[in-house]
């Protein structure tokens, strides 16, 4: 745990260091793998054959998305090809990738292209956390993906919170009986999503430089969660 | 060395508190005004002096002294000081009770700038002396020593086990003038006022350890110290109950958002969750607040979702029916040996929830009936509908409701649905700790609520 903290301490310094606030896709997903949260493994690429190196070492099929601190919205950007079987989609996705990020924003910053094995979706899940400037620390679980913008349909807790507090957080959402009844009668496996909830409500209470963090989606199944992406943001002061 | 420093602040702090206890429960007040000053913008004048120096005299049990300073000059001592002049007369004024020994002062008065606030504080501060307001306008009320320092003349609530805090003046008036019309028992009622000494979680404390105080119900706005808050509010409510109404809904946070959490994190939804984590029950209106204040002040909480109907007519009962699955709470299913005991008591009663005791119902069928369905485990609260008009039943026969009622650990809530027949039947049971609704939406939600509160303290 010690170990774990150091490394993300020496993170969150590096950010700070190149004054930047918004931890890159990898940078995140470390430190939510430092603190056990599971997570697709995800590497960056910066050209194409990169790209290719590693989709050949996760085994095909594999995911590409475009990374960028300027793009939050990457399925608005067309910045995310999915189900990539062979080296000449890859190598295709990448250079299309490119393009359609500069063209959705000319002065957008490029990292390059991550690249993740492509897995069987899951319902899709968001847990997340912010800090209140009047109470402090706060997590929320919600429906993910395009849900958390059209729907809205989340609830929160303080932060840090219990695991009873955030399987009552799950039962509160409208969603609630689609985690029930996930494909004919199975059930998510709410008990993982909820450890989650109680994992990103501790990372942000114990890191007071943290100010914001989306893990979204998660694919929540049968027997586990596994999450897919993930923002985490600064505070500026 | 370090324990005789430990056991001074020790004191300091218990008298800090006792001195906030005078502000509720003085045994003598002087209240100070001027029968001259009439100030441009501001709420001091002869006739606010008259009408709160009325109220006090009016109801107040122990010594008032009306002190006017255009024709007195030596000030005498008493627990409580109330204050009604400009900001600049206040501060003197202030400054010379506080030399009397008086423990606590409201300053009904507002106009105080950053620089005299900051004055009055460290005043109050030097003195061991607990200030309310500045601005606090109307002051407070304890119904049971009759202290009412606001300058509506007769406006005085029952007495009763509700305390009210308000943030707001506007709806801290509204609030006293809604329980006064309507009967609600109160016990004490604060106007915050600008807060320059006690402060909202000083007031929690006190009506937390009063005994007189069953349930707390607040207007709020805004809050400090989030945590400090909460945490407080964790530890009350696990013995109390806390009720509360924001304003201030639409408040989006102010922070940039740069994550999708970020974007749906609005004021509210983090004080919903505030609340939550602090037991707080939160209701959307003023109405809301005091039905559930009024259910939980006179009925025990209830310890599962199962609610029973007991009707004298159908229509309301499917009506109410309907309710409770708006409010997800679900109709009992009555056990056999209960459905057996009443078939054998008055055949052709139809037991399916919601039970019909048919319009020639009177006392005695219910009060029967309402012994079997409380006795019975799978039954966790009832509400009663008894409607006058098309029925036999007479006002005088609802007496049997709270008398039944008191035999259980379970709430029970009436609602004789209606106008007229709502005000005979709520005359009759005025006093009895019934709560009675003129709608069943409002006694489903004051079911909820006790569900609630039960799932609070398991």
């Amino acid at each position: 745990m010690v170990r774990q903290n150091k490394k993300i301490l020496e993170i969150l310094d590096s950010v700070r260091s190149e004054k930047r606030f918004e931890l890159t896709e990898i940078e995140s997903k470390s430190i939510l793998n430092f603190v056990s949260v599971p997570i697709i493994d995800t590497r960056l690429a910066d050209d194409a054959e990169a790209a290719v190196r590693f989709a050949s070492a996760f085994e095909y099929p594999v995911v590409l998305k475009i990374a960028s601190p300027d793009i939050l919205h990457k399925f608005d950007a067309k910045g995310v090809a999915t189900n990539l079987t062979n080296e000449e989609e890859v190598e295709k996705s990448f250079k299309e990738l490119l393009r359609n990020a500069k063209k959705y924003n000319a002065h957008a910053r490029i990292w390059g292209v991550t690249v993740q094995k492509h897995i069987p979706r899951g319902i899709e899940v968001i847990v997340g956390a912010v800090r209140d400037p009047i109470f402090g620390p706060a997590v929320m679980f919600g429906m993910g993906g395009i849900w958390i913008e059209l729907m809205k349909d989340v609830s929160f807790r303080l932060a840090p919170t219990t695991k009873e507090s955030a399987l009552e957080m799950i039962s509160e959402i409208q969603g609630y009986p689609l985690l029930q009844r996930f494909r004919g009668g199975e059930h998510v496996n709410l008990e993982v999503i909820a450890e989650i909830i109680v994992k990103i409500s501790k990372l942000i209470s114990t890191y007071p430089e943290i100010s914001e963090i989306d893990v979204n989606p998660i694919f929540a199944r049968a027997d586990d969660a596994i999450a897919v992406d993930a923002r985490i943001v600064l505070r500026h002061d | 060395m370090t324990g005789k420093l430990k056991s001074t602040k020790t004191t300091k702090l218990s008298k800090a508190k006792q001195n906030v206890r005078a502000i509720f429960e003085p045994r003598s007040i002087t209240l100070i005004g001027s029968s001259k000053i009439v100030e441009e913008v501001g709420m001091t004048s002869p006739k606010l002096f008259a009408d709160v120096a009325y109220n006090l005299q009016t109801y107040f049990e122990g010594r008032v002294n009306i002190f006017d300073i255009e024709t007195r000059s030596t000030l005498g001592k008493s627990d409580l000081t109330i204050l009604a002049l400009p900001p600049q007369k206040s501060l003197n004024w202030a400054g010379k009770a506080m030399n009397t020994g008086t423990k606590a002062i409201i300053q009904l008065t507002g106009g105080f700038d950053a620089a005299q606030r900051a004055k009055y504080f460290k005043l109050a501060l030097k003195h061991h002396v607990r200030v309310l307001g500045p601005n606090t306008i109307m002051g407070i009320i304890n119904t049971r020593v009759g202290l009412n320092t606001t300058f509506e003349r007769n406006l005085m609530p029952p007495v009763g086990n509700i305390s009210v805090i308000s943030q707001s003046g506007g709806v801290g008036a509204t609030l006293l003038d809604w329980a006064s019309y309507y009967d609600i028992g109160v016990s004490k009622f604060v106007f915050m006022g600008d807060k320059v000494d006690i402060d909202d979680e000083n007031v929690l404390e006190y009506l937390a350890s009063d005994p007189k105080t069953r349930v707390i119900a607040m207007y709020i706005e805004g809050i400090k110290n989030g945590r400090k808050f909460v945490e407080l509010s964790r530890k009350i409510t696990a013995r109390k109950p806390i009720v509360v109404l924001k304003g201030g809904i639409t408040q989006e946070s102010a922070q940039r958002a740069l994550s999708h959490t970020a974007s749906v994190a609005g004021s509210d939804e983090i004080f919903n969750a505030a609340f939550k984590d602090a037991g707080i029950i939160r209701v959307g209106d003023i109405e809301d607040l005091f039905t559930a204040s009024v259910a939980l002040a006179s009925q025990p909480p209830m310890r599962g979702k199962n609610v029973c109907i007991v009707s004298n007519v159908g229509g309301p009962a499917i009506l109410a029916a309907d309710e409770v699955a708006k409010a997800e709470l679900e109709l009992a299913h009555l056990s056999e040996e209960t459905k057996q005991k009443v078939q054998k008591a008055y055949p052709g009663i139809d037991l399916i929830n919601p039970i019909d005791l048919i319009a020639d119902a009177r006392a005695d069928r219910y009060r029967n009936v309402l012994k079997l369905v409380l006795e019975d485990s799978q039954v966790d609260g009832v509400m009663v509908i008894n409607m006058l008009k098309s029925c036999f039943f007479e006002p005088e026969d609802a007496k049997v409701i709270p008398e039944v009622a008191s035999r259980y650990d379970k709430p029970v809530v009436d609602v004789p649905v209606g106008g007229e027949d709502f005000i005979k039947v709520a005359n009759v049971l005025k006093g009895t700790g019934m709560p009675t609704y003129n709608l069943p939406s409002k006694a489903a939600l004051a079911l909820r609520i006790l569900y609630e509160y039960g799932r609070r303290q398991c």
